[in-house]
């Protein structure tokens, strides 16, 4: 008879710190009998230690029954217990909780101790089914002669109505009479409990106005009025006239109280309640501004965070107010305090305008810069002293345990640095140039894991701005060529997914580089075996564009002395690639083994190629519709001609978000329509089910293009009769022959045009057969007619272009493709103003840079030289409806690298 | 409304965990990333928890006065933590967690960490006074003191009712077995046998 009490327990726990999970394993075995016992003490003293061991994260719900029958327990003492454990323990799926509606009924009319205590249990453990079977008891409560019961039972009625709320019509009517409560305690429970209900639907609360505005001007109890001001500041939104009403007491308060916390709220509903608005909120608002910058410069740093979470608030409609104490809160950017450096980043994000953009993400960036500065890059290092706004503390030196070395901070700040930027797709940045060097040095110094949105960010700038895409292209190289990342590549916060962004870049705006070749072997340096499979397959697509261009422009200028150059960069590039031909990845594999056929081909064709007079040209003659050109045979190995046209037919521009659904559907189409005919399936009988399988087999085909009209004829002879022939198509062995052979004769016929199909009994006609192995080179040249010399000379000022593309002056506008890319034909109507107003649209559906080296640069040189700096290019707000999915183009066409 | 309150000593050992709102992760894995991140504060820096690490737990991003807020303030050996939503005012908060202390060194008589060890639950009856069901039931000390020695009293009566033969007071609400002399000095002595098991 000697169990132990709960105080033996907790000393026993803290002797056996070494053993604990025994000590209580033994101990749970003790109470398990223990609560079995039919002694209540006992029972109790077990409930008690469960849910001791409860708070320390033992299960005790399988107690909970036990749990019930201590609060059902006469005794004060035992009953407590039992809340006190029901309170703990239960949730809202306890199922004994049902067998507590009658005990808590009997418990609200006992004693008023034992009432208080049920209030409270109640508030915690409340279901949906105890809140409709309790309420009119709690409604009842709210006249119950003593205020501590009032009080706890309005709390108790509140946590009902938000289980039940079929009882908030009748309780609130009963909450209102409760404001005009004689005791104080009571009215500040019932403005409690109204400011939490206003919350979530303030307009059902408006009519209770009058009362809170006279508890507000005569109370003088600050819990009471920090809540009736939070209440206010749900309602005023919704109610104008409140507005007025509130200006006067609330400016009075804000003027005169000596409680921080009430001059506070009172500042916090101003914002948040709308009372800034109009001539008399002007004065309002500098009032509280100023009192919230006070706070921030304050020495408490409680006042200066919340300084912070009010300024957040303030800053959309008073900009300019706060922008005065633009360097005090940048310095709180650097608050030893990352709780207040949070808050800062928050404000400074909200504050962000074109003019202030590169002097706070300098500051932001600056915190991200390891202490000692030989880690990083030297191309950053330089990049930010070059960029860095005088003025701005550079010189940041982070603290011992400084919180900018925590990753969590350090993919806060990166990604905060990313948002401000390309927030409102790229409203504030007016100098795209600096913004692609910020990009590079944060992938230099985040040392977190951004990568991949950098990489995100600087494609599409690079899509969307033309103006910017030459100083990337310099920038990329760079980047390439600094193999530090590329080293770095598989450790962990290295951003290398940027030279994903480098080398496509680079690759699909090539034009802009002088001497491509020269980036060839950085592309293919030995490392790159180390990057990640998606970066390898854009390295080798970027390698082969490269050399597209570049070979395309070394045969416009031929030169016999081009060709061991050539032969070199060729062989470079098929060394490499061989060596990702066997690569596990399978995208890495497919690029690299199309890259190598191509370029064995071309490497053939070099080892071919005799320098002029040219006698026995194997390709001159190989294919029919090539027209040897009279003047002679060109001077160049023709496969110079055979990468180009692959990659750089279309320029990629950034596709609108609507393009797809915008595109109209061809005359005659009809997506519905079968393909092929479907399969007489086998059913017998079942006629829905027939239906349900045709449907599916039709989706599978729909796919197969080519084969629409045909299907289409199918699908009629099926509309005319053809369905009956496929129910009445009996099953197995009910088939007769003539049918079966009738049925097997279809099948032939259709599969003959199924290209997933061999059919190896009568030799088709498909062009497969034609495919002569031999002739395969000569049928790729064929294709490429348009490249004969003669038509290349004509278009291209070939001797100028080298220079011009080096002069290079970095330009102070920039025009942004916000809307990205529509389909030529695009349908929706309302489409039609956002495309005007797109000036950089036009050329979308030209080739434009098929031959051409003619860089894209000078286009927008004229454009920019108009006097407006910068085009903001945005939809007119007019155009109702379509007007949110035209805004934000997505990314551009980055799947086809 | 008051979503939590904790209490932990400087161990990060929990000494009171209360819930008023159900979580969606275990309280046990929430209390050590809590006090992980409060115990490398130094007592300078303000006392509001704001860190990237609980972004996840503090509610989605964006609603602003939705997000959940954790106050904080450390008495002596003990942290106090009190995880609020936006319709507390953090400072008021602040002065509420002034106001529990209060109350419980009114309770305990110059409140030390071992009582709220060996007596949670009269630490739990006390808080039962402040806060019901997440809300603020009162805030005046002197009113708190009253109801906690109200019902404290009540208890002490029940137990001596259901057990004659008993000396002393079962403050422990169950009944205090084996020859326990619980007297007024009672107090003393269980905090001399709880110091020397520590």
């Amino acid at each position: 008879m000697w169990e132990r009490t709960l105080q033996d327990l907790i000393r026993g726990l803290r002797a056996n710190k070494k053993d604990e999970s025994k000590f209580i394993a033994k101990a749970v075995d003790e109470i398990r009998k223990e609560v079995k016992s039919e002694d209540m003490e006992l029972k109790a003293g077990a409930v008690l230690k469960l849910t001791y061991l409860d708070m320390l994260g033992y299960d005790m719900s399988w107690a909970s029954f036990h749990v019930v029958e201590v609060m059902s327990s006469p005794r004060f003492h035992l009953k407590s217990v039992g809340y006190l454990a029901a309170v703990q323990s239960f949730d809202q799926d306890t199922d004994v909780l049902m067998l507590t509606t009658n005990l808590l009924k009997k418990d609200l009319t006992s004693a008023p101790a034992d009432v208080a205590m049920t209030l409270n249990g109640l508030s915690h453990i409340v279901t949906t089914d105890l809140a409709r079977d309790l309420t009119p008891e709690l409604i009842s409560m709210l006249t119950h002669s003593r205020a501590h019961i009032r009080k706890r039972a309005i709390l108790a009625l509140y946590k009902a109505m938000v289980k039940y709320p079929e009882a908030l019509q009748q309780g609130i009517a009963r909450l209102k009479e409760k404001l005009d409560d004689p005791d104080p305690g009571v009215v500040a429970s019932t403005v409690n409990v109204l400011c939490e209900l206003a919350r979530r639907k303030p307009e059902d609360y408006l009519t209770l106005a009058p009362q809170l505005f006279h508890l507000l001007t005569t109370s003088t109890n600050n819990w009471m009025l920090i809540k009736i001001i939070k209440l206010f500041g749900s309602l005023s939104p919704h109610e104008p006239r409140l507005v007025k009403k509130l200006q006067p007491p609330i400016t009075e308060l804000i003027s005169t109280t000596p409680a921080i916390s009430l001059l506070y709220e009172c500042v916090h509903t101003c914002i948040i309640g709308g009372m800034l608005q109009g001539p008399s909120g002007h004065s309002l608002a500098k009032m509280c501004v100023s009192k919230l910058a006070a706070f921030i410069q304050d020495a408490d740093q409680n006042l200066k965070y919340i300084a912070l979470l009010a300024l957040v608030k303030i800053v959309p409609t008073h900009p300019h107010l706060v922008a005065e104490y633009q360097d005090t809160i940048l310095a709180s950017v650097n608050d030893q305090d990352i709780s207040i450096r949070m808050r800062a980043l928050d404000l400074v994000s909200a504050m962000v305008t074109p003019n202030s953009l590169q002097s706070i993400v300098q500051q932001v960036l600056s915190h991200l810069v390891p202490d000692s500065s030989s880690t990083a890059a030297p191309t950053a290092a330089q990049s930010l002293a070059q960029h860095t706004v005088p003025g701005s503390p550079t010189a940041f030196k982070p603290l011992h345990m400084s919180p900018s070395q925590s990753p969590a901070y350090r993919l806060v700040l990166s990604q905060r640095i990313l948002s401000m930027c390309s927030q409102s797709m790229y409203e504030n940045v007016t100098n795209f140039e600096w913004y692609l060097s910020v990009l590079v040095d944060l992938a230099h110094v985040a040392n977190v894991d951004v990568g991949s949105q950098i990489r995100d960010q600087l494609v599409d700038v690079v899509g969307r701005v033309k103006g910017v895409r030459r100083y990337a292209v310099k920038l990329m190289y760079t980047l390439l060529c600094d193999d530090t990342i590329l080293h770095n590549a598989r450790d962990e916060g290295t951003c290398s997914e940027v030279l994903w962004a480098a080398a496509w870049i680079c690759g699909e705006y090539c034009s802009e580089l002088s001497e491509p070749q020269k980036l060839l072997p950085y592309l293919l340096q030995a490392e790159m075996a180390n990057l990640l499979p998606e970066i390898i397959a854009v390295y080798i697509q970027a390698s082969s564009k490269i050399f597209g261009y570049w070979a395309a422009e070394v045969a416009q200028r031929w030169d016999d002395d081009d060709l061991a150059e050539v032969k070199s960069t060729v062989d470079l590039i098929i060394g490499r690639v061989r060596e990702f031909v066997s690569n596990p990845d399978v995208e890495v594999q497919e690029r690299a083994a199309n890259t190598l056929q191509l370029f064995t081909f071309i490497q053939a064709d070099l080892n071919a190629y005799r320098p002029r007079p040219i006698i026995d040209n194997p390709f001159a003659e190989a294919s029919s519709s090539f027209d040897p050109m009279a003047s002679g045979e060109p001077r160049f190995p023709k496969s110079l001609y055979l990468i180009q046209p692959l990659h750089g037919t279309y320029e990629l521009n950034p596709v609108a978000l609507a393009a797809q659904a915008s595109v109209p559907i061809p005359d005659g189409l009809d997506l519905d329509a079968w393909i092929v005919a479907p399969p007489p399936e086998p059913v017998a009988g079942d006629d829905a089910e027939a239906k349900v399988r045709k449907v599916k087999k039709g989706k599978g085909k729909e796919v197969n293009g080519s084969k629409a009209k045909s299907g289409k004829k199918k699908h009629k002879e099926e509309a005319n009769g053809g369905d009956a022939v496929v129910l009445m198509a009996p099953e197995g062995d009910t088939e007769t022959p003539e049918q079966r052979e009738q049925r097997l004769a279809e099948r032939r016929e259709r599969m003959r045009d199924d290209p997933y199909y061999l059919i190896d009994d009568q030799p088709s006609t498909s062009k497969r057969v034609d495919d002569d192995l031999d002739s395969i080179p000569v049928v790729r040249l064929e294709g490429m007619p348009s490249l004969t010399p003669g038509e290349i000379y004509f278009i291209l000022p070939i001797p100028t272009l080298p220079s011009l593309r080096e002069d290079y002056t970095p330009s102070s506008s920039f025009v942004i493709d916000r809307d990205g890319e529509m389909p030529a034909g695009a349908v929706a109507p309302s489409l039609v103003p956002s495309r005007t107003m797109t000036p950089v649209s036009p050329e979308s559906s030209t080739p434009a840079r098929m031959m051409s080296s003619f860089p894209q640069y000078e286009v927008d040189e004229i454009r920019t030289s108009t006097p407006e700096p910068i085009k903001v290019t945005r939809p007119k707000k007019k155009t109702p409806g379509k007007k949110k999915r035209t805004q934000n183009g997505s990314l551009p066409h980055v799947s086809n690298p | 409304m008051i979503h939590a309150v904790l209490i932990f000593n400087t161990s990060g050992v929990a000494r009171l965990t209360k819930f008023y709102t159900p979580l969606h992760q275990s309280s046990q894995t929430l209390i050590p990333k809590i006090f992980s991140l409060i115990c490398s504060r130094p007592a300078s820096l303000c006392n509001f928890l704001d860190a990237p690490e609980l972004e996840a737990f503090l509610g989605p991003k964006g609603d602003e006065d939705e997000r959940w807020r954790v106050v904080y303030r450390s008495y002596a050996t003990l942290y106090f933590v009190f995880v609020v939503d936006g319709a507390e005012s953090e400072l008021g908060i602040l002065d509420l967690i002034q106001v529990f202390v209060e109350s419980l060194d009114r309770a305990f008589e110059n409140v030390c960490e071992l009582d709220l060890v060996f007596q949670f639950d009269e630490v739990h009856h006390i808080l039962a006074e402040i806060i019901q069901g997440g809300l603020v039931l009162e805030t005046n000390v002197e009113e708190i003191d009253n109801s906690v020695q109200l019902s404290a009293k009540l208890r002490k009566e029940s137990y001596a009712s259901a057990n004659p033969l008993s000396l002393g007071l079962g403050v422990g609400g169950a009944g205090s077995r084996g020859g326990n002399l619980k007297s007024p000095l009672g107090w003393l002595t269980g905090k001399i046998t709880g110091a020397r098991a520590m």
